[in-house]
């Protein structure tokens, strides 16, 4: 359409073609541009100024006259001791998100793959097998997480418990949610059961792509199953299997709902996005909250600027 | 297998043939893995469909019960019955969660589409920067957002007048910013694979933009907007960090508010909860299954935040 308008005047305020499609377009777009500029953008932007603000519950409704104070909201957070190292049974809030966040992506990468496996060989009642696959990405958190917590109950009566108790492999209930170090690996193996549909998804797709013609040349050459797998599937899958490992560590380092709901952050297992829940909501420094937020997001922009720059790069190239 | 005329004696030993003849390394481990998944993936649902119909007295007993003795309506009494003892009007937080989460679905597929009708057929300056800038918003943590929002909603509440907390409008709102970057992105997609051809005749044709729109553009993305409705619907229905720290009156609570309160009351009734939690996933996952086929396609095309 726009070869119509005359090219050396596009003001959008003249009466061509070009700047009456403009002006709709921009008109179009504009709500939805409002509300994420709005309640997105700008938010985010604002997050930055009170991370150097003193805001708390006193001054939240006047927070534009809040005291400015440098640094030292970033300062408290460094040296608060939820969130620094100190030591291995005390790993902080730092640690333990990038901890967290890298097992159970690649926890979930597996099981995604083992399931995709499992589901690209034909099958009776396959489209079914596939719906049901999905069911912990589709559930609501707040339902699978309850589940979750009751089926690991401290109580004789949990469903752990018993089983465990039944096969004589433990001699008394334990509280696995209530305990340091185990917590922390229930809560990567939930995000694991959680998410794992959604990396299945992404590499079914890929894998049902591949050219059989690969898989019959490999097998000319005599290759078994093993080997096919090795020098034909996952080379094919490195691209698909490099994007769902950024999409989901992106994601579970974000994540908030999940430990909230599974620990309320305690035994070990608190995070960045629950501590600066926890800062904001429990103690009421929203310039603190916010300096924790603003250091989660440096973090995550600065991992996503190297590996698109290291990893995703030297897919391409090869 | 075995045929009618064969003898009983033999069956067992004929199937067991059939069985060695048809089993190998890959079949069983196949058989063996899928078996797996299926007991990981279905044993929780199945715990809280069935805890939800267990007595208080199976619940409160010593060792887990597996299959209820019976199906008793306890829980869903507790939810439902306004002369239990224990009554929690969930009515009223359903109700909630269906207002909170049907507006935003059909506002997100309205304006989405406006939108995402611009970004697809229409040109203009900052229209690529606009769509990546999209996908910026999976980088911020809503956790970031939400200290931010509350300080500004406070804000304008009082230039305005109005209540930010319990107020399910602001809510809205949210999870509308929330959804509309994924619910533009998905559809620029798809409107980018319907040709233009059609539209471009009606255009000649002396119809408008909105007619085109209307008549022409939406017919033809049906199965897109179904995506998108659902998708918004469930991440509204779902939601609840957003809703945890919005709602602080009980009447105002949605579902998954309500679900949290029952948890962590003082006396524990996880028979309660898992009925509440019933009654929030059933409609999820057959909304899910309904309409599988078009929902896995959006989940890889644009992928749902979460």
């Amino acid at each position: 359409m726009s070869t119509v308008s005359p090219p050396q005047k596009r003001s959008i305020f003249g009466n061509t073609m070009h700047a009456r499609e403009v002006r709709l377009a921009w008109a179009l777009i504009l709500p939805t541009f409002l509300i994420v500029f709005g309640l997105i953008l700008f938010p985010a932007i604002f997050s930055v100024w009170i991370s150097f603000h003193k805001v708390g519950l006193n001054n939240l409704n006047d927070v534009l006259h809040a005291p400015f104070i440098g640094f030292d909201n970033y300062k408290a957070v460094f040296s608060d001791f939820a969130f620094k190292w100190n030591g291995f049974s005390q790993m902080g809030a730092a640690v333990t998100t990038v901890f967290y966040s890298f097992a159970s992506t690649i926890l979930t990468l597996l099981f995604g793959l083992v399931a995709a496996l499992l589901l690209n060989r034909p099958f009776k009642g396959r489209g079914l097998a596939r719906g049901i696959f999905l069911f912990p990405y589709v559930a609501p958190v707040i339902s699978v997480a309850f589940v979750w917590r009751w089926l690991l109950d401290p109580r004789p009566s949990g469903v752990l418990n018993h089983v465990l108790m039944s096969l004589n492999m433990i001699e008394a209930p334990k509280a696995y949610l209530a305990t340091r170090g185990l917590a922390i690996w229930l809560v990567i193996i939930f995000q694991a059961w959680r998410y794992f549909p959604f990396a299945m998804l992404m590499i079914l797709a890929r894998l049902q792509a591949i050219d059989d013609t690969l898989y019959e040349a490999a097998a000319v050459d005599g290759a078994n199953a093993w080997q096919k797998f090795l020098y034909v599937t996952i080379p094919e899958l490195r691209y698909v299997l490099g994007a769902t490992f950024l999409l989901r560590l992106l994601w579970t380092f974000n994540k908030f709902d999940d430990i909230w709901l599974l620990t309320g952050g305690g035994y070990g297992t608190n995070v960045l996005p629950v501590l600066t829940y926890q800062f904001s909501f429990n103690s009421y420094d929203f310039g603190k909250g916010a300096a924790t937020a603003m250091i989660m997001l440096t973090a995550l922009v600065v991992f996503i600027a190297a590996y698109v720059l290291i990893v995703m790069r030297n897919a391409d190239e090869s | 297998m075995s045929t009618k005329q064969e003898s009983n004696g033999d069956r067992p030993l004929r199937f067991l043939d059939h069985l060695a003849g048809w089993i190998n390394w890959p079949r069983f481990l196949f058989a063996l893995g899928l078996f797996i998944f299926f007991a990981m993936i279905l044993f929780p649902f199945y715990w809280m469909v069935s805890s939800s119909f267990k007595s208080p007295a199976e619940i409160a007993s010593r060792t887990p019960v597996y299959i209820p003795s019976q199906l008793r309506l306890d829980a869903y009494k507790e939810l439902f019955d306004a002369n239990q003892a224990h009554f929690q009007n969930f009515g009223a937080n359903i109700v909630n969660s269906i207002l909170v989460a049907v507006p935003t679905a059909l506002i997100a597929v309205i304006l989405s589409t406006l939108g995402a009708y611009a970004t697809a057929r229409l040109r203009f300056k900052g229209r690529e920067w606009m769509l990546n800038g999209v996908l910026v918003v999976y980088l911020f943590p809503a956790v970031l957002l939400i200290i931010p929002l509350f300080a500004m909603l406070a804000q304008i509440s009082q230039v305005f007048g109005f209540e930010v907390q319990d107020n399910l409008v602001v809510l809205i709102f949210t999870y509308l910013a929330q959804t509309l970057p994924v619910a533009l992105y998905m559809l620029t997609n798809y409107f980018r694979t319907i040709p233009d051809e059609i539209e471009q005749a009606a255009l000649i044709d002396g119809c408008t933009r909105f007619e085109v729109i209307w008549r022409i553009v939406l017919p033809l993305a049906v199965p897109a907007l179904i995506t998108v409705g659902i998708y918004t619907f469930m991440i509204a229905w779902n939601e609840f960090l957003y809703a945890f720290i919005f709602l602080n009156d009980r009447a105002a609570f949605t579902i998954p508010i309500k679900i949290n309160t029952i948890f962590n009351d003082p006396s524990p009734r996880p028979h309660v909860v898992m009925a509440a939690s019933t009654i929030m996933t059933v409609p999820v996952i057959v909304l899910f299954l309904a309409f599988e086929k078009f929902l896995e396609r959006g989940l890889t095309a644009g992928g749902v935040k979460g």
